[in-house]
């Protein structure tokens, strides 16, 4: 498969696996009640997902050289102390990412 | 275009400001990710026109840049976006009756837009399915613009972009403490950090989301199940606290 060709196919993929997510609620549940294990759950995933998602964001961190992790960690400190104080989202992440970049850019 | 729609067009403009700041700078950093990772402008803009959602176009070039399988775009791209499944549940009411966009009602509900559409009124007098028209497409425009602006920018200037990427971290500690002031529930971030870990510690880096999406999901049935069991017995007059505690 050419690139172009692979990346229409990851592209219309993406796009049907996202509008799945958004459609279903209305084509499962538009004529019963969603059961009760499914609310439970659905209030626990998305907050675990979204932790690991961070977590994710670290897996190719090398823990055990240097600089150890710590412009990572000290990114992520300053981001969520930034966003519990302002409870601005796009502050907390450009702010953030602005510090890091600076971080491994001219730091590390 | 009559006066009518006119006016409510720019009520719908006026209620999604927000959202255009948001989005611009967020839409760029997306098209400058991947112009970052090689790939032309007009991928942003198909990508930013047919997928249509932040954390799962950033996860995409993330994966992109991995050289991840088909399969495991669907699978991480149902992962990341199921939250979108439990906004619609909550819009079944506010969506019946809108007639032929509801379509596209659907396609544009991402986080931003559920939140627009659930805290705004629509006013007086006015259709309720056009208003939600013009709300979820000017949103979609504003990322749209943001990433090709995004893309055309990042394959014109030769920035150094070492640490870009760290948006999504960033974008991904905020959603999850936004989570947390949502639900004040403690077990998920427990569920979180106890199969990141271990998968970080089994598997490797390109493997470790997948299956810590499926460990953690395996841990909080059973937290589920154990908790059920337990306010299931006869004798569960003292559940009550019990449940108070998580």
């Amino acid at each position: 498969m050419t690139d172009t060709a692979y990346m229409l196919v990851v592209i219309a993929a993406v796009a049907l696996a996202t509008f799945a997510t958004r459609a279903l609620p209305f084509i499962f549940f538009s004529r019963r009640e969603p059961p009760q294990l499914l609310s439970t759950i659905e209030k626990n995933l998305p907050p675990m997902i979204l932790l690991l998602l961070v977590i994710y964001c670290l897996k190719d961190v090398q823990w055990l050289e240097p600089p150890y992790g710590v412009p990572e960690i000290f990114t992520i400190a300053v981001v969520s102390a930034l966003h519990i104080w302002r409870r601005n989202a796009m502050l907390s992440i450009f702010a953030g990412t602005g510090l890091y970049m600076l971080l491994v850019q001219l730091i590390f | 275009m009559t006066h009518e729609s006119e006016k409510l067009l720019f009520s719908a403009f006026k209620t999604t400001l927000p959202v255009l700041f948001g989005y611009i700078p967020l839409g760029m950093a997306f098209g400058l990710l991947l112009a970052g990772a090689g790939y032309h402008w007009i991928y942003a803009l198909v990508m930013s026109i047919f997928i249509y959602t932040g954390a799962g176009q950033f996860i995409a070039v993330a994966l992109l840049a991995a050289g991840a399988q088909l399969m495991e775009f669907i699978t991480v791209t149902l992962l990341i976006n199921l939250r979108h499944s439990f906004y619609g549940l909550s819009l079944l009411d506010k969506f019946s009756g809108v007639g032929k966009v509801k379509p596209y009602l659907m396609f544009a509900l991402t986080d931003e837009t559920y939140a627009l559409l659930t805290t705004t009124t629509v006013p007086e007098g006015a259709s309720k399915a056009r208003f939600y028209f013009y709300i979820s497409a000017l949103d979609h425009l504003y990322w749209i613009a943001g990433s090709v602006l995004g893309a055309v920018l990042g394959s014109m200037l030769r920035l150094n972009l070492e640490g870009l990427t760290f948006v999504l971290a960033a974008l991904f500690v905020v959603l999850t403490i936004e989570q947390y002031y949502a639900s004040r529930a403690r077990f998920p971030f427990v569920a979180a950090i106890s199969a990141g870990v271990l998968s970080l510690l089994l598997f490797s880096p390109d493997n470790m989301l997948l299956l810590s999406i499926v460990i953690g999901t395996f841990i909080l049935i059973m937290y589920e199940r154990t908790i059920k069991g337990k306010n299931s017995e006869p004798s569960s007059s003292d559940s009550a606290p019990r449940e108070e505690l998580l």
